[in-house]
């Protein structure tokens, strides 16, 4: 019979079914008659059965977990609109002195043309566009109304669902008129989702991703939640900080 | 509500995480959301056996996803997901480490930390003994896992909580089948001694 010292260092992968067939053989000859190594063997399997515990290193399940892909899918959709917005902007190295030396060669052209041809007559002035300038300035303040309203509704609803205390039986709290509510400002959120697409409302669009998951959880949920799913929300929203985050919006939008 | 409880499906084929990456690549927003979905816990718990504190673990995973889809056209078809992802997150999660983890191994946040679950967990009302017992284990076992040699941990790490095959380890570290084993042992071994101390937590009459 093969030796402890050998057979040992083999156990682990033995367990592991990660031994080749002679090992495997000898292994399983010497365990048969000897204590002190089945002892050795029994040691491992429990500890490889504690490492499978699926609980061990797990996560805490709760709402931001859930809604992490829905929330990561997001992040990663917003710099994609802010990128496609800077693209015009960046310019490789060589565009700058490209640049210098095609005005260079204007203002050699122009010198010239200057001093060799007569005068001419000024083409029509180009429209000043007053309108449109107008127009845009009117369309961002409405925008920031309108996103103004949305946080504020939001806020309240918020606020509604933390203090959220009519029971409809047993555990269950009546919910009804606040998943109304959600499903209203769902539809409210898709007529903004235009004016938040510009660079500078990356923050308000993210505040705003997040008052979306959690809008259409509440718009899914039955007329008479759980306490539980009501908590699970309150958390989140205490997590996130989603109340604070609206009023420094707010303060930053008027 | 209960639709937004999403079930994570645990040893999903390979496959499947192939396919879903090849639409990721062609810009498939609910593929990713499903890579997420079904990888989440198991990165997590990649990603928690370096980094212990919760909040620093979901920033990491984060991290990691939001690399996943940065770096979508790097992922070779011909190569394993699981792999290229645990890459991604061990490394995100060993800077992590070092930034933050390291050197605190006994410091008196630990030893608050460790009372304070003694507290949690042996309140009155708090459950079953047989519960208490596998939390105070649990913990115990992290602990220990975490205090592993580096190469150590990755294996037991890839190998428990990241459900590979011990070549596909060999093949995601980029060394020999048997170096993998060998540090497979050790790590076992390893936790063997280190558990066999807490005799209160570990029974082993």
């Amino acid at each position: 019979m093969s030796s402890c010292m050998y057979i040992q260092p083999l156990l682990v992968l033995y367990a592991e079914g990660a031994l080749e067939r002679d090992e495997k053989q000898l292994v399983e000859a010497h365990l048969s008659g000897c204590p002190q190594c089945n002892d050795e063997a029994a040691g491992i399997a429990r500890i490889r059965g504690w490492l499978a515990d699926p609980e061990l290193f797990a996560p805490q399940q709760d709402m931001a977990w859930r809604l992490l892909p829905e929330k990561l899918a997001a992040r990663v959709r917003a710099p994609q609109v802010e990128q496609k917005r800077r693209f015009p902007l960046r310019f490789p190295k060589w565009a700058f002195s490209a640049a210098a030396v095609v005005a260079l060669a204007c203002g050699l052209v122009w010198m010239m043309r200057y001093r060799t041809s007569a005068p001419q007559l000024a083409g029509p002035a180009p429209i000043r566009a007053g309108n449109e300038a107008f127009l845009e300035r009117m369309r961002t303040v409405y925008a920031r109304e309108a996103t103004a309203q949305y946080l504020n509704a939001c806020q309240e609803l918020l606020l509604d669902v933390m203090n959220a205390d009519t029971t409809c039986g047993g555990e269950r709290v009546d919910v009804a008129l606040e998943v109304s509510r959600a499903r209203e400002l769902l539809r409210q959120k898709q007529r903004l989702e235009t004016d938040l697409q510009v660079p500078e409302a990356a923050r308000v669009r993210d505040l705003c991703g997040q008052l979306e998951h959690l809008l259409i959880n509440l718009s899914m949920s039955s007329e008479c939640e759980s306490g539980d799913t009501l908590r699970d929300m309150e958390r989140y929203i205490k997590k996130e900080q989603l109340l604070l985050r609206i009023n420094l919006l707010q303060s930053g939008i008027s | 509500m209960n639709s937004m409880a999403q079930q994570e499906i645990s040893n999903e084929p390979a496959s499947n995480a192939a396919e879903l990456m090849n639409r990721v690549q062609q810009g498939d927003m609910n593929a990713y959301q499903e890579i997420v979905r079904l990888y989440q816990r198991r990165v997590y718990r990649v990603i928690s056996s370096y980094v212990r504190n919760p909040d620093d673990a979901m920033e990491v995973l984060q991290d990691t996803f939001l690399k996943v889809h940065t770096a979508r056209h790097t992922w070779d078809k011909n190569c394993s997901f699981s792999g290229w992802i645990y890459r991604i997150a061990i490394n995100a999660g060993i800077d992590r480490y070092r930034r933050s983890d390291r050197g605190r191994s006994s410091s008196l946040e630990d030893v608050m930390e460790s009372q304070l679950h003694e507290s949690a967990t042996s309140r009155p009302g708090g459950g079953p003994m047989d519960s208490i017992r596998a939390g105070e284990r649990r913990r115990a076992l992290e602990k220990a896992v975490r205090r592993l040699p580096q190469r150590q941990r990755e294996v037991v790490s890839l190998r428990y909580f990241g459900e590979m095959q011990l070549e596909e380890i060999a093949t995601l570290l980029d060394c020999p089948l048997g170096t993998v084993k060998s540090n497979l042992h050790k790590a076992i071994m390893s936790l063997k001694a280190m558990l066999h101390a807490q005799k209160g937590v570990f029974d082993y009459e």
